[in-house]
């Protein structure tokens, strides 16, 4: 099957799927979590979850090009979205490629198909950027691990049944090999769950996560003991030729509005628009070579870095283009729910999964060579 | 789509990058800025090596150069601010040729064996390329300004129009063609303006986006070049100078800056290589590819210009001085920078069309 083959078989399964008026009606239904769940059921079933995982986890054991078609198909049709994104694209690769057969045996099926939510257990109050400075600790007693410490921004902790917590479990040990990942019950005893006002509408929302003296089995480590910083590297970098996508399909968006915006046509202020308008597309034509660059130089096994820039580039272009739409909106721009919605959302992608200054100290120091700090 | 190198393209950068670092390390650049006469024993070396046949595409079979192995060697070019005319000859003049038709065969073939060639398309009062010169009972005249590699040139193709729409025209640099040389900013590639009354030597239509694509898309590489050197050198005086007891690089004040820089290379860099590509698929528009090509440009020009500011700011007081190399990038970029349509011009351009604003 070549890929447009493959590519025309996904976007004739969605078009199946979605409603009628799905795009006529989709400013509603992008929070219709009940659809948003139904989609994600009925795409594991089909195959199109993961579809370079094979057919009983979600996936058809495609290649990577197929697949990151398949992904571009589904954003640039505004496929809904993941309910639960941590769960089938951070936690599960980190589950296949750490767990047990029993774990995997238990956990990978509800999470695929959405029936068990998953929260990200990293940040800490005193533990952001700085994740290997986490204080949470774990300590062995027999058979389990007993944890005290907090966690903090934990997207949707409240509605999750699970959560891979990462503690420290020896603090001897220096700060990034002594951490451990475990995957923690979130109805066990000991668990406070706290979700967090956000300042915009959101549906995926912060908590605070208190652990007194909870017991994890240690049957639930996963990966190595004290191997957690890997565990955690790992989860999030399986996505890394993946992440761009979902940029440029709100950037493609993004640009829609300012195009079909009526003040960008005409008005006396018109030429600054486009100036800016040209520009934005050179950032997500750029976003789209350089996705497929890296996944062309990793698929012939070569070098990838240019993957490095699409995390900082795709985050800071979504910000410029929804402020270029609200600028075009002109007063407009002050009673629209969804802009508003775009211009909070957008400034998250520069902070979520590495901030941007984060993102530069990883350029400069591990592409460029630059000396630490 | 195919948007990254071959083994075989590597190996020609390779090969290139090798040579170039040997015969044209950036001091020839200097040298050439005084002495009009330097850039002719690298010239000789590089047409006797053959990358002047990149001029042209190659007849089908396995060998032949399409245009990403004509941005592969002009971005190695760019990065060693080569003083010679390859970028006008080989990128400007012959990519307008390109899409010619087999009426500039002959002119193409002498380009590639070594001919020196010029594009004129800068109308003068225009920040964006296009028709400068009228085609009129035979004869071709009109004026154009900024010609890149003219004083060094035998051949200027340019645009014009005529009662049959647009054409390529070429002429030889002779009786009828006035080169006024101007003091540039770069004086290892010299530039003049030109004003043209003769008969040209051939005359082609074109389709004027799809003549135009090539040159900018040239022109990015060149300055993609320019950026990743500029880069280079910034990195390992970074890596080397120390204040305040450790490497400038440590401290995030530069160390950000230069990795701003090295997503606005990596940027033009795919967008080069993605046009590159665009514009040897037969099935791309030619607005299509002329748009690929001008926002390559114009990403190029931005990396360039701002990995070699960004360049004197970390040498400090060193990026200033004449012995330094950083000015030579810095020339190099804001020379590139301002021919074919400045960044801004390219990014309003194709903004406007993307609006739906006026063709």
């Amino acid at each position: 099957m070549t890929t447009s083959d493959v590519v025309a078989e996904y976007a004739a399964w969605l078009t199946d799927f979605l409603p009628d008026d799905y795009y006529d009606r989709y400013r509603e239904y992008r929070w219709d979590m009940d659809l948003r769940r139904d989609h994600q059921r009925a795409a594991f079933e089909a195959g199109w979850l993961q579809p370079t995982w094979p057919r009983e986890h979600g996936g058809r054991s495609l290649g990577l090009a197929d697949a990151m078609e398949i992904r571009l198909e589904g954003a640039t049709r505004s496929a809904p979205k993941m309910p639960n994104i941590a769960g089938p694209n951070v936690v599960a690769p980190g589950l296949r490629q750490f767990g047990t057969p029993e774990q995997i045996e238990r956990l990978l099926v509800p999470l695929l198909r959405g029936d068990e939510w998953w929260a990200l257990g990293m940040s800490e109050p005193e533990a952001g950027s700085d994740f290997a400075g986490l204080r949470t600790r774990a300590v062995r007693d027999g058979d389990v691990f007993r944890v005290k410490g907090r966690k903090i921004w934990t997207t949707q902790a409240h509605l999750s049944r699970w959560c891979t917590l990462y503690a420290r479990t020896d603090p001897d040990a220096p700060k990034h090999h002594g951490i451990s990942c475990l995957i923690l019950d979130l109805e066990s005893p000991g668990v406070t769950i706290e979700p967090i006002r956000m300042a915009s509408i959101s549906d995926e929302t912060f908590c605070e996560v208190i652990l007194d003296d909870v017991e994890v089995p240690v049957a639930n480590l996963l990966g190595p003991c004290n191997g957690g910083w890997q565990v955690a590297l790992s989860s999030l970098n399986h996505e890394r030729q993946m992440i761009w996508i979902m940029n440029w399909v709100e950037i493609q968006r993004g640009l829609d509005a300012v195009r079909g915006s009526e003040t960008a046509h005409d008005d006396d202020a018109s030429g600054e628009v486009f100036t800016e308008l040209g520009s934005l597309l050179a950032d997500a034509e750029a976003l789209r070579a350089t996705g497929y660059r890296s996944l062309y130089n990793e698929l012939a096994g070569r070098p990838s870095p240019e993957a490095d820039i699409l995390k900082l580039l795709g985050s800071l272009t979504l910000q410029r283009v929804w402020e270029l739409a609200a600028a075009t909106a002109g007063p407009r721009s002050i009673d629209d729910a969804d802009l508003l919605f775009e211009r909070q959302d957008a400034l998250a992608a520069t902070i979520y999964g590495g901030t941007s200054e984060i993102q530069r100290n990883i350029i400069a120091e591990r592409l460029l060579g630059l000396p630490k700090g | 789509m195919d948007v990254g190198l071959n083994s075989g393209q590597l190996a020609l950068r390779d090969s290139v990058r090798d040579v170039l670092r040997a015969e044209c390390p950036p001091g020839v650049a200097r040298q050439a800025m005084t002495d009009p006469e330097r850039w002719r024993t690298i010239w000789k070396t590089v047409v006797g090596l053959g990358w002047t046949e990149l001029a042209a595409p190659a007849n089908g079979g396995d060998g032949s150069f399409g245009r990403v192995d004509l941005a592969v060697v002009l971005e190695e070019c760019g990065a060693a601010i080569a003083p010679i005319p390859l970028l006008s000859s080989i990128g400007l003049a012959a990519g307008v040729l390109r899409v010619a038709g087999s009426a500039v065969d002959d002119l193409l073939s002498a380009i590639g064996g070594g001919a020196v060639a010029a594009l004129a398309a800068h109308p003068p009062g225009c920040r964006l390329p296009g028709v400068t010169m009228a085609l009129q009972g035979g004869r071709l005249h009109g004026r154009a300004v900024a010609v890149a590699g003219l004083p060094r040139a035998e051949l200027i193709v340019t645009l014009a129009s005529s009662a049959d729409g647009p054409v390529a025209a070429v002429v030889r640099v002779g009786d009828g063609v006035a080169a006024h040389a101007v003091e540039c900013t770069d004086p290892a590639q010299p530039v003049a303006d030109v004003e043209i009354d003769t008969e040209p030597v051939v005359v082609a239509p074109v389709d004027v986006e799809s003549a135009l694509a090539t040159p900018l898309l040239a022109a990015a590489a060149d300055l993609v070049g320019v950026a990743d050197a500029a880069l280079a050198s910034s990195v390992e005086h970074a890596k080397s100078r120390h204040q305040f007891g450790k490497p400038i690089g440590a401290f995030q004040g530069i160390k950000h800056a230069l990795a701003d820089n090295y997503v606005a290379l990596e940027r033009a860099r795919g967008l080069t290589y993605a046009a590159a590509a665009r514009l040897d698929d037969h099935a791309t528009t030619p607005a299509a590819g002329w748009t690929a090509a001008a926002l390559a440009k114009a990403a190029a020009a931005d990396a360039a210009v701002g990995c070699a500011r960004t360049g004197v700011q970390v040498h400090g007081a060193l990026g200033q001085t004449w012995e330094h190399d950083m000015h030579l990038y810095l020339r190099h970029a804001w020379q590139g920078a301002s021919t074919l349509g400045d960044s801004r011009a390219l990014y309003h351009a194709v903004g406007r069309r993307a609006a739906g604003g006026a063709r």
